[in-house]
């Protein structure tokens, strides 16, 4: 993204934070509540359901920080959030933890909302006291944060605080209807811990999450988020049951996670209870689930020989000659969610830059996958993914090689 | 299901093979072992993780590279050119073994393998580096990296590498032209 045309908004705003003067966090209130085993047990469920360890555990110890997270902006650094003095939040109390949460304020700064507290600011006192309380009960480490790459003028974070008055909205659209119980708290689970909704609905302009199209699909890195929505998850063949083996086990009859849906099956869903898991697939679909749709065949007339070919070449030995695919070593291309996906990006971006080799919970595995981008021509893998997408995915044949180029 | 037949015509250590009729989708492993008689080349794995059905690609610029057998087709090679096990050593016109190529021979005398069964793959991926090498020579302090680099994703189960590994930089540092700088 050119960071020109990102300075005018933001220089806009900027002006306006001089009327307006700074953004104050909102009421804390409550204090943090006893430390029991029992509360500590809770926050450890709750801090792998909100999955704060994606951004907060690199290398150097259990929620130490460094995870580098990039953006349109530049790039940001999960950081310590251990109970270490001098660089994690040892220092924090309760009050401010849950501000940092609810109002994306830390006692230093305002904080980027790479800290997902648009989605956070829904959980409720006693869960965040609760998460509070675990994380001042693990191993403190002494580790520095790092220095943030954010551009100008995004490094001067004193725009947050507009940014928020802006977009900081105390709840999220949903994208299915329902009111179960079970829909309920497979909402809370996906806004407020969970926060699907970062990665899988699009952003505007300013980074904002664009709410009336929630989960509807973003590509915030190479590997898109795809859509959520319940019609898109039906289109692509998926039920609430097979939803929720995915967020268990990481691997469904539609494919298995890759990218950075793998860290958080690994770190967060698959720990999930089994009541919970059924929740969040609940609310993905609804209380009514739209039917998954039922494969339709390539249009007759469709040249699909090329593509077939290529497959049959390099891709066969592992998918199936059928695409049926192998247990533990390539996932099924027939009925595959990214093969059916009306957005062919993932489908090419994984074709040119291969899979490493995946570990799943319960001693499941996916086998590396080479990455084509040098061995196949953009029309050879513009006519293998128009194979793959007409033959096996209900989609067009319609990709061209100059689509491929741009994902080059 | 009818499994339609198409002609294939490939080159193999420098014998054109075919036109002959072939399965599509047959992989490349098979073709070799059932349809040209080379059964040097194995079967290990069968999921493109293990190596062991490595071959030589020679590419028209004159490069080589390694490319698994198990997991490719039979047709991918149409009109290419490939090396296998059975295409390093010298042979008399009686087609017997006249000499063994150097890394051939630097593995046995170093011991390198017992049960043998990955060596197809390691001699065409130390044969891939040397060539590699010829054309672009690698720094001293560099070379048990690049060879690391080139054998690192074969899998060997009786012998732990190393004497695989002693022999190839043996060979490198034996043949002039493949190690720049710094004392053998």
């Amino acid at each position: 993204m050119n960071a020109f045309l990102k300075f005018v908004p933001m220089a806009a705003l900027a002006s306006v934070l001089a009327l307006l003067g700074g953004c104050g966090g909102s009421g804390s209130g409550a204090s943090g509540g006893k430390a029991t085993p029992q509360v500590i047990e809770k926050g450890k469920y709750l801090a792998r359901a909100g999955d704060c360890a994606g951004c907060h555990t690199a290398g150097q110890g259990a929620f130490a920080g460094g995870v580098p997270l990039q953006t349109p902006f530049g790039v940001i650094y999960g950081t310590n959030i251990t109970p270490d003095k001098e660089h994690g939040i040892g220092n924090w109390s309760a009050d401010d933890f849950y501000r940092a949460l609810h109002d994306g304020k830390s006692p230093q700064h305002q904080l980027y909302p790479a800290m997902p507290y648009t989605s956070y600011r829904m959980l409720t006192r006693e869960d965040s006291d609760a998460i509070y309380a675990y994380l001042m009960s693990v191993k403190p480490v002494a580790v520095a944060n790092r220095e943030n790459g954010m551009h100008f003028p995004f490094n001067l974070r004193f725009g947050m605080g507009v940014w928020k008055m802006l977009f900081l909205d105390d709840s999220l659209p949903d994208a299915s209807k329902g009111q179960s119980v079970a829909w309920q708290r497979g909402r809370y689970l996906g806004n407020a811990l969970g926060h699907c909704a970062e990665c899988h609905t699009p952003r505007g302009m300013l980074g904002q999450m664009k709410n009336g199209e929630a989960l509807a699909g973003s590509a915030l890195g190479r590997i898109a988020a795809p859509a959520l929505t319940p019609a898109a998850l039906a289109a692509r063949g998926w039920t609430p049951k097979d939803l929720a083996a995915l967020l268990a086990t990481g691997v469904a009859p539609q494919g298995s996670v890759f990218d950075e849906m793998h860290t958080v099956v690994h770190l967060s869903t698959q720990h999930l209870t089994a009541e919970d898991m059924q929740a969040l697939a609940t609310w993905l679909m609804g209380d009514q689930p739209p039917a998954a749709a039922a494969l339709v065949p390539a249009q007759a007339g469709t040249t699909l020989a090329a593509g077939r070919k290529t497959y049959l070449a390099v891709c066969a030995g592992c998918h199936g000659r059928e695409g049926e695919g192998k247990p533990n070593v390539a996932v099924a291309m027939l009925g595959n969610s990214s093969v059916r996906d009306a957005n062919p990006r993932n489908l090419v971006v994984a074709t040119l830059d291969g899979i490493g080799e995946q570990r799943f919970p319960g001693n499941g595995a996916m086998q590396a996958m080479p990455g084509f981008a040098r061995a196949l021509s953009d029309q050879e893998i513009a006519d293998l993914a128009n194979f793959l997408r007409a033959s096996w995915g209900g989609q067009p044949a319609s990709l061209t090689a100059d689509a491929v180029k741009a994902l080059r | 299901m009818k499994i339609e037949n198409i002609p294939l015509t490939v080159s193999i250590n420098g014998k054109q093979i075919g036109p002959m009729p072939v399965p599509e989708g047959l992989p490349m492993i098979d073709f070799l072992h059932e349809y040209a008689g080379l059964t040097g080349s194995r079967l290990g794995c069968g999921q493109g993780v293990c190596r062991a059905c490595t071959v030589i690609l020679d590419k028209p610029d004159g490069s080589s590279e390694e490319i698994r057998t198990c997991i490719t087709g039979a047709h991918y090679f149409e009109g290419k050119k490939i090396r296998t096990i059975e295409g390093h050593a010298q042979l008399d016109d009686k087609g017997e073994i006249k000499a063994l190529s150097p890394v051939q021979q630097k593995f046995l005398e170093h011991f390198s393998f017992q049960c043998g069964y990955c060596t197809p793959g390691f001699v065409n991926a130390a044969t891939v580096l040397l060539e590699n090498l010829k054309r672009e020579p690698v720094e001293r302090e560099h070379l048990e990296q690049r060879i690391e680099a080139a054998l690192g994703d074969h899998i060997c189960r009786c012998t732990g590498y190393v004497r695989y590994y002693e022999a190839v930089r043996d060979v490198a540092l034996g043949t002039p032209g493949l190690v720049k700088g710094g004392k053998p």
